[in-house]
């Protein structure tokens, strides 16, 4: 992951994550935009999927399945942030990073 | 087939997104699995029963979480809820009871408000098998340096517990008034909850001036963790905030940034909360 590409995502994922603490339905924007954002790896995925789930959860409803739902994509959204925080600050060689990319033993 | 829990969620609840999310968290959870040493892992901060907030988990649904990421043992306290009298009591009676039901993966702490009658609730949860205490100031609203909160980290400290302070989310500088309570109290042992995210750099240096402090790594902040000497680490997913596969990932990244080796990694993910406890061989 380059640096400004990091940043990007980084930012992004800082903003999706207030957002669904806030149950603020931009955070279904904001993971869009953050899944567009990450190389392939597991942030990708992890944000593709958090992103997919966003649209279909009312993530202001306070019923048993729609905060299953929203804590399941900030689970998905951590998962993605730690991976981008890893690759800055380790230039892009973390396990889980872009695959083929970093892995260790 | 997808498991019955994932992200520490029902999967039931989740529809057909469950089978995805079970894939993708069993990718998470062997890349952490790669990069760590294997063990019996414990969890140092977990909380059981319902918050105000509406947060909940129950002691069966933690030990089905443990399992799926092959968690041995999770410190557990109880989330926001003091009750009418504010004393905690009806939530570490579920502690307890969880920790009864479950002996060998619930390690029982209880959490207290040192305004309200603190120091009692900390002698009956003592004589009912607690081994160590919670305070969260911000939920609590009090200060760490406060002569209640002094006083209930002193009557801990005599039973040779451990206290969680919850060191994340909140307004305040945390450094001095910590040091001041860590000056209070000799031979405290302090861990600061969430690496000590809310005043992460003046904590780190408090910490390298009193051997009293430790952190644990719940939804912690990556460059926080990597920063921070594994002897003093502790790690935690504060479930159900937080979940288990994430907070290996935490771990496992730190480890490979950092470069810890296996027994550093030992120490974080077992061996430090083992040894505070008093597990320690």
């Amino acid at each position: 992951m380059r640096r400004a590409e990091g940043v990007r995502l980084l930012g992004l994922c800082a903003q999706s994550e207030i957002a669904l603490v806030r149950r603020d339905p931009v955070a279904v924007a904001l993971l869009a935009q953050a899944a567009r954002a990450a190389p392939d790896g597991i942030a990708a995925d992890a944000l593709s999927r958090a992103a997919a789930i966003a649209r279909e959860t009312d993530l202001s409803g306070s019923s048993v399945d729609a905060n299953a739902a929203r804590k399941a994509v900030q689970a998905l959204t951590r998962v993605a942030s730690q991976e981008a925080q890893a690759a800055a600050l380790g230039e892009g060689d973390v396990p889980g990073g872009a695959r083929g990319q970093g892995g260790s033993a | 087939m997808s498991a019955s829990r994932v992200f520490g969620e029902d999967a039931a609840r989740l529809g057909e997104a469950a089978l995805e999310l079970t894939s993708l968290e069993d990718e998470v959870l062997a890349l952490a699995r790669r990069e760590l040493p294997t063990g019996a892992y414990l969890d140092s901060h977990v909380h059981l029963g319902r918050d105000v907030d509406g947060h909940e988990l129950t002691g069966d649904q933690l030990v089905s979480d443990l399992d799926r990421c092959e968690v041995a043992r999770a410190v557990c306290f109880a989330p926001n809820d003091p009750g009418e009298d504010g004393a905690f009591r009806a939530a570490n009676d579920l502690v307890l009871a969880a920790a009864s039901a479950h002996p060998d993966r619930i390690v029982p702490f209880a959490r207290v408000d040192p305004g309200r009658g603190a120091e009692a609730e900390i002698s009956r949860m003592a004589g009912h098998g607690a081994r160590g205490l919670k305070l969260h100031p911000v939920a609590q609203r009090f200060r760490p340096e406060s002569e209640e909160s002094v006083a209930a980290t002193r009557a801990a400290t005599e039973l040779g517990w451990p206290i969680v302070i919850h060191a994340g989310f909140g307004a305040r500088r945390l450094a001095r008034p910590i040091a001041e309570l860590a000056e209070s109290v000799p031979g405290a042992v302090l861990i600061l909850a969430h690496a000590g995210r809310g005043d992460a750099a003046g904590l780190a240096d408090l910490a390298r001036r009193h051997e009293g402090i430790w952190f644990d790594t719940s939804l912690a902040t990556l460059v926080d963790v990597v920063g921070l000497p594994p002897a003093r680490l502790l790690f935690g997913s504060d479930r159900p905030y937080g979940e288990h596969a994430s907070a290996l990932q935490l771990v496992a990244l730190a480890r490979h940034l950092a470069g810890w080796t296996d027994d550093e990694a030992r120490a974080v993910l077992e061996r430090n909360a083992a040894g505070l406890i008093g597990d320690a061989p």
